[in-house]
Order: structure tokens, then sequence, then C-alpha cells
């Protein structure tokens, strides 16, 4: 406090870089010809490669509104110079419905309820129909998109209001939302990771499974905003109000995720093994088998061990490439899990991959990033109104 | 009982000011200075000078031990000196281990901490000597032991009261 030096304070205006611009839109190009011609040859493919794509996204888009309503709710200063971080993920969110509605053109490829023969010829699908049925499936899918894009609305729209009108009571405002939003989340990304990928395995459950999935959301999360913090801290567009400090926090949540994933990952899986009953660990089994085995066993390496080790001393969190590289580790370890949820119930259990999977991903990759940029080209990076701005400038990690 | 170190005291009540009279202690050439205050203050590590703390190497080291204990201690109860059938398992069975095992870690972690933390604090300290009471309140203080390079009280007097010092005293810590 008072400690620090204010002289270089600096927010320049964000114009997304041209090329990468072009490659969003060769990223979009890529993905709309994978799925067209995915349509016409390999429905069943590109409706697996397109869930996998999907959760992802929706995921990543989620994510950066949790952190917002987490940092409202208690309140948090330091966060408050790189919220228009997370916030710009938040702008993929109408992407949920989109994506979600597109889902649904393909869900009967997907899942076993949604086929009637199946039902019929198995006792215990058919007795989960009250829940697991189409109607009853785009209602909660619904629910989730819109409740996400109305509080997205509300949150980001008042945290963007304040840069223009300056009231610091808008901050205020912001935290009942948040509190309600944390109560919906809960329960709506539970209820649409069961829906989208338990669901997939119809006769299987797991009643940890919204965590498992909110888990492995949030530590990706964390990782993209890192890359964010180190790009943006890195090409200049921010001085002063995003410091190695912030990197430094930030890298402590992706840390502190990991942690979390593999807790919930392991409570999920020792519970299952230990009490050994067969309609749980069929789940299991089909990631025991073949190819898959390698898969869990690089999900356990890759996505906690070597992130946690990583990520363990003090100076690794504010080495620019070494987060970049862990954090990208995880983001590809977030993709392999989704994957490794939703590919062993089909192609009778063998790994399959190829550029169906690249293809679609590449698409919405290419959509998230142009709504992410276009988010910062049209805001200030900082949110340089905010009554909580000098705490986040003043920000100082302790040893 | 700890040998308390005669020196010289100066007291503050004002944190930015100490935090600046902290970093013109250190600048002035004192290495043994104690900053002391009833919270921690932001920027007083950078101020004094204190390098990173020991204690997280003792924490890895005594988890990284902890690890192996509980390890071993599974895999010789269960696997080797009286090892029981459960559900068809295989005796030795990592997954059943991994709470032990964690818990382990972090108990001897968690405990070799507040051990290295108290003997780097020098804790228990039976009826040290009291600077002023109120430094547990609403005061701040910058100690330096008289065993300090460059110790000369009546120098240390005036810089003290030219950083903004209300009180000088010489006693004991």
């Amino acid at each position: 406090m008072g400690e620090h030096n204010h002289v270089n304070l600096h927010v320049s205006k964000f114009e997304a870089p041209a090329k990468l611009k072009t490659l969003s839109f060769a990223l979009i190009a890529i993905g709309l010809l994978t799925f067209v011609v995915g349509l016409m040859k390999n429905q069943e493919r590109l409706w697996t490669s397109y869930l996998v794509a999907f959760f992802f996204f929706s995921a990543m888009g989620v994510s950066g509104l949790f952190w917002i309503a987490i940092n409202n709710v208690s309140k948090a200063g330091w966060s408050v110079s790189i919220r228009r971080y997370a916030e710009a993920t938040t702008a993929f969110i109408p992407g949920i419905l989109v994506g979600g509605l597109i889902l649904l053109v393909g869900f009967k490829h997907l899942y076993p309820w949604a086929n009637a023969e199946t039902v019929a010829g198995n006792a215990v699908i058919a007795a989960k129909t009250g829940y697991l049925n189409t109607g009853f499936f785009v209602v909660r899918l619904f629910i989730f998109a819109v409740g996400c894009m109305l509080f997205k609305y509300v949150m980001v729209g008042n945290s963007l209001k304040q840069d223009q009108t300056g009231d610091a009571n808008l901050t205020n405002k912001n935290v009942s939302p948040a509190v309600g939003f944390l109560v919906f989340f809960a329960l709506a990304f539970s209820f649409f990771s069961v829906d989208l990928l338990m669901s997939l395995l119809p006769t299987w459950y797991s009643t940890i499974f919204g965590i498992y999935t909110f888990s492995g959301m949030f530590q990706a999360g964390m990782a993209f905003l890192a890359i964010v913090v180190v790009l943006m801290k890195r090409h200049g567009y921010v001085k002063g109000y995003v410091t190695e400090e912030h990197q430094h926090d930030v890298v402590k949540y992706l840390k502190g995720f990991s942690i979390f994933w593999a807790y919930i990952a392991f409570s999920q899986f020792m519970l299952i093994w230990y009490a050994n009953l067969p309609e749980e660990t069929e789940y299991y089994i089909m990631r025991a088998q073949g190819g898959w085995m390698g898969v869990s066993m690089a999900l356990l390496i890759f996505r906690f061990v070597v992130p946690f080790l990583a990520l363990l001393p003090r100076g690794a969190k504010r080495n620019d490439n070494h987060v970049l590289l862990v954090s990208a580790l995880v983001l590809v370890m977030q993709y392999v899990d989704i994957y490794w949820m939703v590919y062993p119930n089909f192609f009778d259990g063998h790994v399959t991959f190829g550029f169906w999977e690249i293809g679609i991903f590449a698409g919405f990759a290419g959509i998230f990033l142009l709504t992410i940029m276009s988010f910062w080209s049209k805001h200030s990076l900082v949110p340089l109104k905010d009554p909580r701005l000098h705490e986040a400038i003043n920000h100082h990690v302790a040893y | 009982m700890a040998q308390y170190t005669k020196g010289i005291a100066g007291i503050w009540t004002d944190e930015h000011l100490i935090l600046k009279a902290a970093r013109k202690t250190r600048e002035a050439g004192f290495t043994k200075f104690e900053a002391i205050s009833a919270y921690p203050v932001h920027g007083m590590e950078e101020a004094c000078g204190i390098k990173r703390s020991w204690i997280p190497y003792v924490t890895f080291t005594a988890g990284f031990v902890g690890m192996i204990l509980g390890l071993l201690l599974t895999w010789w109860t269960s696997a080797v000196d009286w090892a029981v059938n459960v559900g068809g398992k295989p005796f030795f069975s990592l997954p059943a281990f991994i709470p032990v095992i964690f818990e382990l870690t972090i108990l001897f972690a968690a405990l070799c901490s507040v051990g290295a933390l108290f003997y780097a604090c020098k804790i228990p300290r039976i009826d040290p000597p009291n600077i002023d009471p109120d430094l547990s309140c609403h005061k701040f203080a910058i100690f330096i032991p008289f065993n300090d390079v460059g110790y000369d009280e009546s120098k240390i007097e005036k810089m003290f009261k030219e950083m903004g010092a209300t009180e000088v005293k010489k006693t004991e810590y």
C-alpha cells in the first residue's frame, strides 16, 4: 500500500490482430465444411465430435460467468482489473442456445433413450423415461442456455454500464444476481452435464457427475484466463493494471482447481471401484479396456500430476512461458476429458480420433475466438470506473 | 529461557510511515532489525528485505515423506503382514490406499510446517519484554538490536525521529 509506482498505468484499445481474425474465419470455414460433409457422409461421427466440442466451449463460456459471480459475491478487489478477460468468454454464451438447437437435430444419433426401440427393449431405460424424454431434455437445455444468457445480461451488462455512467452502486447491484447465479448454476450445470454426457449411457449413473464436469470446466476456464492474462501483458495492451501479481493469483486458481478435479475424479472412481456394483462399474470397465486405459491414465497424469507439480513453485506461477505451456496442456486435457466421457459409448469402444473431431473443434474455436475478440474491441480492457480498481492496482501477493 | 537482546526501538502510529521507515532502515545498512506490527503490513517483507521463507521446503519434504510412509504402511499391513481378502480385490489395491496415503501426506506436511514455524519464530516465548502494549493494537515498531552493524544509539534515535517516530526507547526484544 502506498509502496507501488502508479506512473505506468495505461490501457490501449484492443484491436483484433488481423492474422488472428483471418485464422478464426479459416477455422470456422473448416468447421462448417466438416459439418456439412459429416451430415452427408458420417452422421454418428459428426454428432459425437459435435457434442464434445459443444460441451467444451459451452463450459468455457460459463466458466467466465461463474468466475465473475464468485468475485462479485466475495467482493474481491484484486480481480477487478482482469474481469474483462473473464467477461469476454461469456460473449460465447448465446452460442450455447444456438449450438444446443443444432444439437437437437442430431441428438437421436447420440442418446439411446431417444430411440423408441432401445427404450422398449430395456426395462431400466424405460423406467427412466419420466426424466429422459425428448420434451423434458429440450426444456432443461433451454433453461440452462437462457438462464445463463439472462444472468450474463445482468452481470456483464451492469459492469459495462459502469464504464459509461461511473455509478459505483452498480458494483453493489451485481451482488444479488451473482448469488442467484451461483445457486442456479449449481443445479443447471449439473443437469446440463447429466443430460448431455451422462445420459449417453442411460443405464449408468453417478451422483457426483455434475461436480466432476464442473471441476473440469472451472480448471479449464482458469487455464484460459491465465493464457489471456499472460498474452495481454506480453503484448502491452494493459500496463500497470494487470501485473504478474494477478497472473500469480490466477495460476493459484488453476493449481487449486487441478487438485479439486483430481479430488472429485478420484472420489467418483474410488466409490464405484470399492462398491463394485454392476450397474455402476460398467462406466469404468468401458474406460479400462483397449486403448481407453491409456487415455484414462493420461487424464490422471496430464490433468493432475503434471500441472500440480509444474505449478507448485512460486517462480513457476510468474514465468510467462511456463504458465502458457501448462495452461495449454490443461485445455487439451479438458478436451480429452470430455472426449473420454463421450467416445467409449460409441464405435464399439475403440479409441477413435481423426479429422472429424479436429474439424468440428476448429469451427467452434473460430467462433469462440471471434466472439471474445469482438467483445474486447467493443469495450475497455479494464473496468476503469470500478470503485475497487485501486485494490487491483495495488494488488500484491505476499510470500 | 531465551536470551533477549538489548537494543533500541522506534514507535510509529502510521502504517505508511513505518513502511517507509523500514525501507530506510534497511538502506541505512542495518540487517538484524525487526518490524513489529499487530497485523501483516503489505509490502513489509520487501521493505525489510526479508527473503522467502524456507518453511515451504519443509512442507514439501515432510509431505513427500508422509506419502512414502503411507504407502509403506498400507502395503505392509494389507499385503504383507496380515493379508485379508476384501471383496476379492488384490491385496495390494492402490485405490483403496490412496485416502490413507493422502491423509498421511497432509498430516506430515501440516504438522512439520507448524513445527518449523514454531522453530523459525522461536515460539513459545514466555513472558517476552514488552516494548509497548499498544503494539498489539494500533502502533508499529522497528527494533534494532545492539549487535547490528553500525549500531549507534544517538544516530539511530535521530534517524527514527526524522522518519516520523512518535517515540524512541531503549529496550529489549
